[in-house]
């Protein structure tokens, strides 16, 4: 099922109401606590669904520019509103077009995530900016937010986490091509976190149960596995993601083991503070650096593929440093740029074969 | 570390304002031929700014080990830094001196080789490359001991410092201004003042010394004082024929992005003022010809071709009498109250219009475009900052629509001249020209 009749499905079957969110991180938990169904919009992928696209300059990047005509030609029409989480400078001022210049009606909200989140400050103001966001849901939502349904969906959200990880780390005995590996991960995106916990369940179960369809590991970073032909080709060449730092994928479970609280309010910071460090939010270099190096080690990756979009401030700021990061432990690294095509270029195929065939060289060094 | 403040304090009272006056001395004598051009003489305050940012930069040089050092973005609060006597650096204004000079290119070329994207921001190319190759309009920028980042301009000083912080190994401070869609909410206020504490206590262990909260207040009044001063120096161009022109303000906004908060910059832009109100009462306007349309200038400028673009203009009688970048920093420190420099400064920094929504930023145009009575409005629309630009396609549509005035989106780069494709700009501005005929 695709997401409108989906969609359709939950507001008829649940009387859920849903919310369209921009990338990158945003506090799942609250909507699922008040029944909120929750579809992000990555772009979409693919040629801008209208003109609107035009209404914001070429080198700003296609998410944004795809978003905002996607938003003006009805295609999140289904939707009561729309969040858009302080990504970077682009969804931020991009939040401020739709309804005040496009026409979009329904209600916009931000979530202003606070940079540099180790401070005393940051934390301070991330509690009062969840409670502020969950008082303008509560509005969308059409009920009061219960404090032990918070806490019920913070506990489905790490049960979550818990599989996506699992199905991560484990992703060398796992009988599925990358493709269809995403795709059950990326259906997170706008799936009821129940129906999506169960596909995780099941897909959890096949672990150790076999092999991806290629053998060389590979580590792959950027900002969302589009276009998804790129997993097929790399698995065409010989290769499989063995290790995750996408921002839409593995950049958004959180695995480490957090303090127990009775304070769901506190849970919930401690939650978005615990997530993978990310340069939208501003992490520090040195701790996403070592991050990124821990997961090229523990997968045993022989290549990096940085893969990110065009125009995308804070992931090229880090290409650098990863760079440096990988050269120093003789890891090959790819550079990919894509602006969310259809289709990848023939140039972007040559390149990731040609790549996968250096690696997959005498103890895969350069 | 005495040696180092002897030159320092020599070159900023002594050695810099001779050699500033031998410069002057120099010029006076050249008999240059004059340029055409259609511009008015140029102000005489000129020179005086020249000097004063000859002073600083020469100061600067000798600055490390002397007296503490911070480079900051040009939204930064500067005022606590100014009272603790860091000696301040700004690294978008020394970036833009690159890019007068015209030699971004081969900066860019430099760190373009480690891996930075060319679709960075030409600021941040411009001064990474300045470190790495050494090169530099100014001689050589101090060692900060200190980086001070504030967000409410955009989010790239924050990836830009953070580059920084790795590269010097020396604390960041970071107010992080949370974006106000609306009016802003007492929680993001409160945020911006904590912040603020929280970079006082860093900025005083770096500098060794407490900060003296009168002392605090005073330069808090200098820097709000510095900023009415700016505007009314701006609000003379309300006048027609217009004293001076856009292109004038870009260059005289100096003292008050790098010297907000000191007598010496409000001492400046005092005497500026009173040259623009003789010139006023005498009827000059900036222009040597008719001023025959008004223009607002949207956005950044473009540093490398800004003569290129207003002679084109100013030949035909086009004058630019109203910025918006310019007028950031007449209300920077405009709502900062003495009394309470934590609260109102976080205010005041926090409500700056790239800080806001396209509403207000819509509101601002509309604005200005009315008191200075512009008949056209120019927005580049820069490729370098995507804050600025984002949205002008509607605040372009709904300025010709709700005021009735011309419009043209000059596709540019603030920076970085490759992206400056100077016949079709040409050919645009001329097709734009011809419009108000």
């Amino acid at each position: 099922m695709t997401r409108e009749p989906y969609i359709r499905r939950q507001r008829e079957e649940h009387g859920r109401r849903s919310v369209a969110v921009l990338p990158v991180h945003y506090p799942k938990e609250l909507l699922t606590a008040l029944d909120l169904l929750a579809v992000e919009v990555w772009g979409p992928p693919g040629a801008p669904r209208s003109d609107a696209a035009g209404r914001i300059q070429a080198y700003v990047c296609s998410v944004v520019r795809n978003a905002l005509a996607f938003l003006a030609s009805g295609g999140a029409d289904a939707v009561d509103a729309a969040l858009f989480p302080h990504t970077c400078d682009s969804i931020q001022q991009l939040a401020t077009l739709p309804s005040d210049f496009v026409g979009w009606k329904k209600p916009t909200l931000p979530f202003l995530h606070p940079k540099y989140p180790g401070r005393p400050s940051a934390r301070r103001f991330l509690a009062e900016e969840l409670r502020a966001l969950a008082t303008r849901l509560e509005e969308v939502a059409g009920r009061k937010l219960e404090p032990a349904r918070l806490a019920a969906a913070i506990a489905l959200h790490d049960e979550i986490d818990l599989h996506r990880a699992a199905l991560l780390d484990g992703r060398a005995t796992l009988p599925l091509d990358d493709r269809a590996l995403y795709a059950l991960l990326r259906r997170g995106e706008w799936l009821w976190p129940g129906d999506h916990l169960a596909e995780l369940r099941e897909a959890r179960a096949k672990l150790g149960t076999g092999r991806p369809p290629a053998s060389i590991p590979v580590l792959v970073t950027g900002y969302v596995p589009e276009p998804s032909a790129l997993l097929e080709i790399l698995n065409g060449a010989g290769a499989f993601v063995a290790a995750d730092d996408y921002a839409a994928v593995g950049r958004r479970v959180v695995r480490d083991d957090r303090p127990p609280t009775a304070d769901p309010w506190q849970a919930l910071a401690d939650r978005q503070l615990a997530a993978p460090p990310c340069p939208t939010r501003a992490a520090d270099q040195g701790p996403r650096m070592r991050h990124l190096a821990g997961l090229a080690e523990r997968s045993g990756a022989r290549g990096v593929v940085v893969h990110v979009v065009k125009f995308c401030e804070p992931e090229l700021f880090d290409v650098p440093a990863i760079r440096r990061t990988f050269e120093a432990r003789r890891l090959p690294v790819l550079y990919l740029e894509g602006e969310l095509e259809a289709q990848l270029s023939g140039q972007a195929v040559t390149r990731i074969e040609a790549f996968v065939e250096m690696i997959s060289g005498a103890g895969g060094a350069a | 570390m005495i040696l180092r403040r002897v030159q320092y304090e020599a070159a900023a009272h002594a050695v810099g304002p001779f050699l500033a006056a031998l410069e002057d001395w120099r010029q006076r004598r050249r008999k240059r031929p004059a340029r055409e051009s259609p511009f008015a003489p140029p102000l005489e305050s000129l020179r005086a700014l020249k000097d004063m940012m000859m002073v600083h930069y020469l100061s600067g040089r000798y600055a490390d080990g002397a007296v503490p050092v911070a480079w900051v973005t040009s939204g930064f609060p500067v005022e606590m830094l100014r009272t603790l006597g860091y000696h301040t650096v700004y690294p978008e204004n020394h970036a833009a001196i690159c890019g007068v000079q015209r030699i971004v290119p081969a900066l860019s070329d430099a760190v373009e080789a480690q891996g930075y994207s060319r679709d960075l921001c030409s600021y941040v190319r411009s001064d990474l490359g300045s470190l790495d190759t050494g090169k530099s309009p100014v001689g050589r920028l101090p060692r900060p001991d200190l980086l001070a980042c504030c967000t409410n301009i955009c989010q790239t000083v924050l990836y830009w410092y953070r580059d920084l912080a790795r590269r010097f190994d020396v604390p960041l401070v970071l107010v992080d201004t949370p974006f106000i869609y609306g009016e802003p909410a007492p929680h993001q206020t409160r945020y911006v003042v904590d912040q603020l504490e929280e970079a006082i206590v860093i900025a005083e262990r770096v500098a060794k010394r407490p900060l003296d909260r009168e002392a605090f207040s005073e330069t808090v009044r200098l820097s709000r004082e510095g900023s009415d001063l700016w505007g009314q120096c701006l609000d003379t161009a309300r006048s027609r024929p217009a004293p001076w022109t856009g292109v004038d303000g870009f260059f005289h906004l100096g003292p008050v992005v790098a010297l907000r908060g000191t007598e010496a910059c409000n001492a400046y832009y005092r005497t500026l003022l009173d040259e623009l109100k003789d010139r006023v009462a005498r009827g000059i306007g900036g222009l040597k010809g008719e001023e025959r349309h008004r223009l607002l200038w949207d956005n950044l400028p473009v540093w490398y071709a800004t003569r290129e673009i207003t002679t084109l203009l100013g030949s035909q009688g086009f004058n630019f009498v109203c910025t918006t970048y310019t007028n950031a920093w007449a209300e920077a420190s405009s709502l900062i109250d003495p009394a309470d420099p934590m609260t109102s400064g976080a205010r005041s920094y926090s409500q700056i219009m790239l800080n806001r929504d396209l509403p207000n930023k819509l509101r601002l145009l509309e604005r200005l475009s009315r008191e200075f009575g512009a008949d056209g409005a120019v927005l580049h629309s820069d490729r370098s900052c995507k804050p600025y630009s984002i949205g002008q396609v509607d605040l372009k549509d709904r300025l010709a629509r709700d005021l009735g005035i011309k419009t043209l989106l000059l596709e540019a780069d603030h920076n970085d001249p490759r992206s400056w494709a100077s016949e079709l700009s040409a050919n645009r501005i001329g097709a734009f020209m011809e419009s108000f005929s």
